[in-house]
C-alpha cells in the first residue's frame, strides 16, 4: 500500500517558477510556487532498459478516427492527437505557469482589460507535408473552431473565451481579441487547441467525414492506419525540437482491459495507455518483466447530482446529501487506496488553481437535521424519510454497466444515504444510454467520472455552468453573481480570487459531489522503453515520453524512483 | 405459384424488418451528437451548434424525411457514412465482413461436426456412457457464458504457457497473401473459435440427439431391425438421412446468422468483425452504421430462411408430395 497521508501523497515541491504576467518564455517579475503531483515508480525493484527503441507496440482503447481534432477529443486517448499535432505552448492547460513554448515563443497580453493578445510563433517549423507553418494556420486555427462545426476543442474559442478578431500582423506574428477578457489565454486556450493546417482544412465542411489523414507539425507522422484496429506512426525525423527517440510506434486498438492487460504481460504489447486496474499493482509491482509508474492523470469520481430538476434544485438539499456521504470508504474498498479521497471537493485536489483549504465535511447529523428542516421527514416511523408531500423519498443513483468500480461505489452509498434516512435505488444502463444522461437529465443521482478536461481545466468551470443546466445555474442568484464576477475579472489574480469563490460555494451546494481522485497507475515492459516521464493530466503515455530527455523541459515531471 | 406467394411473403418480412432496423437504433436513448462532440461537451453546446454538427450526417431532418434517405439508400446501395469513423458504412462493413465469416463459419463447422456425431451417437447408444457423459460435459460447457471461457483461455494459453496470441486478427505488420499473414491468421483464430464452439455445441448436439432418438423409435427403424437390415446400415441409410432433416435446418438457418457475428468475443479477442462493430455503433448510436450492418443481417437471416424453405423439398419427398 502507498505509504504516507493525504499530504505525504504530493510531492510538494516548491517550485519557483519565473512567469510574466501574461508572457511566455520571458521571466520576469512573479514567483510562485506552485505544488506537483506525485510521480514515481512502484514497482519493487526499478529496472534500467534501454532509453531509446526502434519500434514500440502500445495498446490503446478508443478510436482515434483518423487523427484529427474532430475524431479525438477525449481525454483517454487525447495523447494520440498530441503526437500528431502541437500546440502553441505545451503541454497543457492542467498545468499552470509550468509550460513550455512551443509554437509561439511568445504569447504576451498587450491590453490592461486582457481582451486582447499578440502571439509571436516558432519560425522554421513545417508540416509534414513539407510546407511551412505560419500565422496564417494559426488564424485560420482559431477561427475553424470559432465558427466551424463544433467539436470538444472548439468551445475553448466560441465560448469561453469567445474571439470576436483574428488578425495576422505578419509571417509569425498575430493578434487576437476576445468579447470578454482571457487573462489566462495562453495557460488555457493557447495550451489547449490543437493547431491545424490550413491548407488541408480550408474548404473541409463536414470535417467528421473527412478521412485524410491529419498534418500536423508534431513529432509523429501518421502513415498508416484501419480506424479500430491500428495506427502506424513514424518518427518526423526533422521535428524542429528534436527527433524523437522512438522510430516507429504501432498503436493497437483493445477494447476490452483485461485483454490489453494480458497482452502486456505476454510481451505482445510493450505499453499498455489505461489506467491499471488497482486490484492489479500490487501483484504486477512484483513481476519482473513489467514496470509500474504512478502519474497524475487527473481524473475524478462523483455522484452527480441532477440539480436541474426538483428537488435537487435547492441547495440546501445538495449540502445535506454532500454531508450525508463519506467519501474515505469508498477510497479504501472501492480503489483499494489507489487514490485521494474526495473530501477534498471540487475541483481536482491536483488542479493548481484548486483552492489548497477545500474540504466538504462528513457529517451525517447535520444532514439529517438539513433534511427534517426542508421537510423531509419520517412521519410513519419506519426509518425512511419521506418527501414533504408525504410521498415515499426513493432516489435512484444510476452507474453504466460496464463501469464496476462505480456499481460498488453505489452499493456503498446506498447505506450511507440511507444512515440519514434517504432510500435509494441502484440502477444500471448501457455505456450510451448512461453519457446521454448528461443532456437528458434523466436522473436524480448517478456515479460517473469526469476527465481532466472538465475538472483541471480552469475555463471549463464557465462552460460548466452553459447549455442544458444554463437555466438551473441562473435560478441561483448568489451563483450567478459570481459567475459574471468571474467572467469580468481582467488579471489572472482577479480570476484566480474569483475561482476561489467559486469553488467555496461548488462544495458548500454541489452539484457533484467528489468521491475518489484515482491515481494514474500505468505499466509498461521496462525491456523495451524505460524513458517514461510524466506529465500532468497524461500519465506517462504522452509525446514528451518520446522527445529527446533534453528537450523536455516543463512539459514533464521524471518519475521518482522508488 | 407457391414459390410466388412465398417469395412475397418474404418481402413482406423484409420490408418490416428494414422499418424496424431503421427504428430500433432512433429507440434506445441519446443520440449520436453525444459521441460526435462528447456528451459533456454536447450537454453545454448551443442549440445552433448542436444542429450544425447532426447536420453533417442528415440528422437534423425530420425522422420521415431519414427514413426515406434510408430506404432510397438501401435500393441505390449508398448506406450512408459512419459517425464514429466517416467512412462510408458499406466500405466498413465489407472490410469487416471477411473476418466475421472466417469466426463463424469455422465456429459452424466445428460445432455443427462435433454436436451432430456426439448427438447423434448418444443417440444410438442411448442410456449409456456415452450417451451420459457427451450430454453432461457439453452442456456444462454450452452453459458456461462465452465471454468467461474466452478469458479463461486467454489466461491459460496465452498469459501462463505463451502458446497462442490474445488478441487481434492478423499479427500486424504482416501483408495478406504471404506465409506469416496467414499463420498469424491462424493463431488468432484458435482461441475465439474454440470459446465459440463451446458455446454453440450444446444446442446442435441436443437438436442431433434428440432427432436421431425419435428416428430410432419410428416403425420404419423397427422394421428394418426386424426384417433383418444390418445395423449399421439402419443407422446409416435409414436413422442418419431422416434425422439429419432438422439439423439441415438449423445449419442453414445458422449459415444466415453467421454475419451477425459474436459481439461479445469479438470485443474480448479485439477481433475486427461485425460483431465487435455493432458494439461500437451502438455505444456511438451510430446510427447509419447500425442500419448497414443489421440490414445485411436480415437480408443473411431471410435469404438463409429462404434456402431452408425451398431445398426442404428436395431432402424430404414427403414435404414435395405435399406442395
Amino acid at each position: 500500500m502507498r505509504g504516507g497521508g493525504r499530504g505525504g501523497r504530493w510531492l510538494r515541491r516548491a517550485t519557483v517558477v519565473g512567469v510574466a504576467a501574461g508572457a511566455v518564455g520571458l521571466g520576469v517579475a512573479v514567483a510562485s510556487a506552485q505544488p506537483v503531483p506525485e510521480a514515481r515508480l512502484l514497482s519493487v525493484q526499478n529496472q534500467e532498459g534501454p532509453k531509446t527503441a526502434e519500434h514500440l507496440r502500445i495498446g490503446i482503447w478508443n478510436t482515434a478516427g483518423n487523427v484529427t481534432t474532430y475524431t479525438i477529443g477525449n481525454s483517454w486517448n487525447d495523447w494520440v492527437l498530441w503526437l500528431v499535432f502541437d500546440k502553441l505552448r505545451e503541454p497543457s492547460p492542467y498545468v499552470g505557469a509550468r509550460a513550455e513554448a512551443w509554437l509561439a515563443t511568445d504569447i504576451r497580453q498587450v491590453s490592461d482589460d486582457a481582451r486582447t493578445w499578440e502571439i509571436t510563433l516558432r519560425d522554421g517549423v513545417r508540416w509534414h507535408d513539407g510546407t511551412a507553418f505560419t500565422a496564417e494556420d494559426v488564424a485560420f486555427t482559431y477561427a475553424y473552431y470559432r465558427e466551424g462545426p463544433a467539436n470538444r476543442w472548439t468551445h475553448h474559442a466560441s465560448s469561453v473565451p469567445r474571439l470576436e478578431q483574428i488578425e495576422v500582423l505578419d509571417r509569425l506574428r498575430l493578434r487576437v481579441t476576445s468579447e470578454k477578457p482571457m487573462p489566462n489565454f495562453d495557460r488555457i486556450t493557447a495550451s489547449d487547441l490543437p493547431i491545424i493546417q490550413k491548407a488541408q482544412w480550408e474548404g473541409v465542411e463536414d470535417p467528421r467525414s473527412f478521412t485524410d489523414i491529419g498534418i500536423g507539425t508534431g513529432p509523429y507522422r501518421l502513415v498508416d492506419y484501419v480506424a479500430d484496429q491500428y495506427y502506424e506512426l513514424e518518427a518526423n525525423p526533422d521535428y524542429w525540437r528534436g527527433k524523437p527517440l522512438v522510430d516507429r510506434l504501432t498503436l493497437v486498438m483493445i477494447k476490452d482491459p483485461q485483454t490489453m492487460f494480458t497482452a502486456l504481460k505476454t510481451g505482445e504489447l510493450d505499453g499498455a495507455a489505461r489506467s491499471l486496474p488497482p486490484e492489479l499493482v500490487e501483484p504486477w509491482a512484483a513481476d519482473p518483466s513489467i514496470e509500474l509508474a504512478q502519474a497524475p492523470s487527473l481524473w475524478g469520481a462523483w455522484l452527480d447530482i441532477n440539480f436541474a430538476r426538483a428537488p435537487f434544485d435547492d441547495p440546501e438539499l445538495r449540502r445535506a446529501i454532500s454531508l450525508a456521504v463519506n467519501p474515505d470508504p469508498l477510497l479504501e474498498r472501492v480503489m483499494l487506496g489507489r487514490g485521494q479521497s474526495g473530501v477534498h471537493g471540487w475541483p481536482h485536489v491536483d488542479a493548481f488553481w484548486t483552492r489548497p483549504d477545500l474540504e466538504v465535511p462528513y457529517d451525517p447529523d447535520a444532514a439529517a437535521a438539513l433534511l427534517e428542516k426542508l421537510g423531509f421527514v419520517d412521519g410513519d416511523g419506519d426509518g425512511r424519510r419521506e418527501n414533504p408531500d408525504g410521498t415515499p423519498l426513493v432516489w435512484g443513483i444510476k452507474v453504466a454497466s460496464n463501469q464496476p468500480l462505480f456499481l460498488r461505489a453505489a452499493e456503498m452509498l446506498a447505506p450511507q444515504l440511507e444512515a440519514v434516512g434517504i432510500t435509494t435505488r441502484i440502477e444500471t444502463l448501457d455505456p450510451a444510454s448512461f453519457t446521454a444522461l448528461w443532456r437528458t437529465r434523466e436522473f436524480d443521482l448517478r456515479v460517473a467520472d469526469i476527465t481532466p478536461h472538465g475538472i483541471a481545466d480552469q475555463d471549463m468551470e464557465m462552460i460548466l455552468t452553459r447549455g442544458v443546466t444554463s437555466r438551473a445555474i441562473r435560478e441561483q442568484p448568489e451563483r450567478a453573481a459570481i459567475v459574471t464576477r468571474w467572467l469580468d475579472a481582467a488579471t489572472r489574480e482577479d480570476r484566480l480570487a474569483v475561482s476561489y469563490e467559486l469553488q467555496a460555494y461548488q462544495n458548500r451546494y454541489p452539484e457533484r459531489v467528489m468521491l475518489w481522485y484515482p491515481d494514474g497507475i500505468f505499466a509498461y515492459r521496462w525491456q523495451a522503453y524505460d524513458n517514461y516521464a510524466s506529465s500532468a493530466g497524461y500519465g506517462i503515455y504522452h509525446k514528451y515520453s518520446f522527445l529527446p530527455n533534453e528537450v523536455r523541459g516543463d512539459t514533464v515531471e521524471p518519475l521518482a524512483g522508488n | 405459384m407457391p414459390y410466388l406467394r412465398t417469395i412475397g411473403q418474404y418481402a413482406l418480412v423484409l420490408a418490416l424488418a428494414l422499418s424496424l432496423n431503421f427504428a430500433l437504433p432512433r429507440l434506445a436513448p441519446g443520440d449520436p451528437l453525444g459521441y460526435l462532440v462528447g456528451e459533456d461537451v454536447a450537454a453545454f453546446l448551443s442549440e445552433a451548434e448542436r444542429a450544425a454538427v447532426l447536420a453533417e450526417f442528415g440528422l437534423d431532418q425530420p425522422v420521415w424525411r431519414q427514413f426515406t434517405t434510408y430506404v432510397q439508400g438501401v435500393f441505390t446501395g449508398d448506406l450512408g457514412t459512419s459517425v464514429r469513423t466517416g467512412e462510408p458504412v458499406w466500405d466498413a462493413v465489407v472490410a469487416r465482413l471477411p473476418w466475421t465469416l472466417l469466426l463463424m463459419g469455422t465456429t459452424l463447422v466445428l460445432s455443427v461436426s462435433i454436436g451432430v456425431v456426439l448427438g447423434v451417437l448418444a443417440a444410438w447408444r442411448r442410456g449409456e456412457g456415452v450417451d451420459a457423459w457427451s450430454l453432461v460435459v457439453t452442456l456444462f460447457c454450452g452453459s458456461l457464458p462465452a465471454f468467461w471461457v474466452a478469458m479463461l483461455l486467454i489466461t491459460l494459453f496465452s498469459a501462463e504457457l505463451g502458446w497462442l496470441p490474445s488478441f487481434g486478427a492478423y499479427e500486424l505488420g504482416t501483408r495478406p497473401g504471404t506465409m506469416a499473414f496467414a499463420l498469424g491468421v491462424l493463431e488468432r483464430l484458435v482461441l475465439p473459435v474454440t470459446a465459440l464452439t463451446i458455446a454453440h455445441t450444446a444446442s446442435v448436439l441436443l437438436i442431433a440427439r434428440a432427432s436421431m432418438a425419435s428416428t430410432l423409435e419410428r416403425d420404419f427403424i423397427l422394421f428394418a431391425r426386424a426384417k433383418g437390415v444390418p445395423e449399421r446400415r439402419v443407422f446409416y441409410r435409414h436413422a442418419l438421412r431422416t434425422a439429419l432433416l432438422p439439423i439441415h435446418t438449423h445449419v442453414t438457418i445458422g449459415f444466415g446468422a453467421l454475419v451477425g457475428g459474436a459481439l461479445v468475443i469479438e470485443t474480448v479477442f479485439g477481433y475486427p468483425g461485425l460483431g465487435s462493430l455493432v458494439v461500437d455503433g451502438v455505444g456511438a448510436r451510430d446510427y447509419n452504421l447500425l442500419q448497414g450492418v443489421f440490414l445485411l443481417a436480415t437480408v443473411s437471416v431471410v435469404a438463409a430462411n429462404l434456402v431452408a424453405e425451398l431445398t426442404y423439398p428436395l431432402l424430404d419427398p414427403r414435404v414435395r408430395r405435399v406442395s
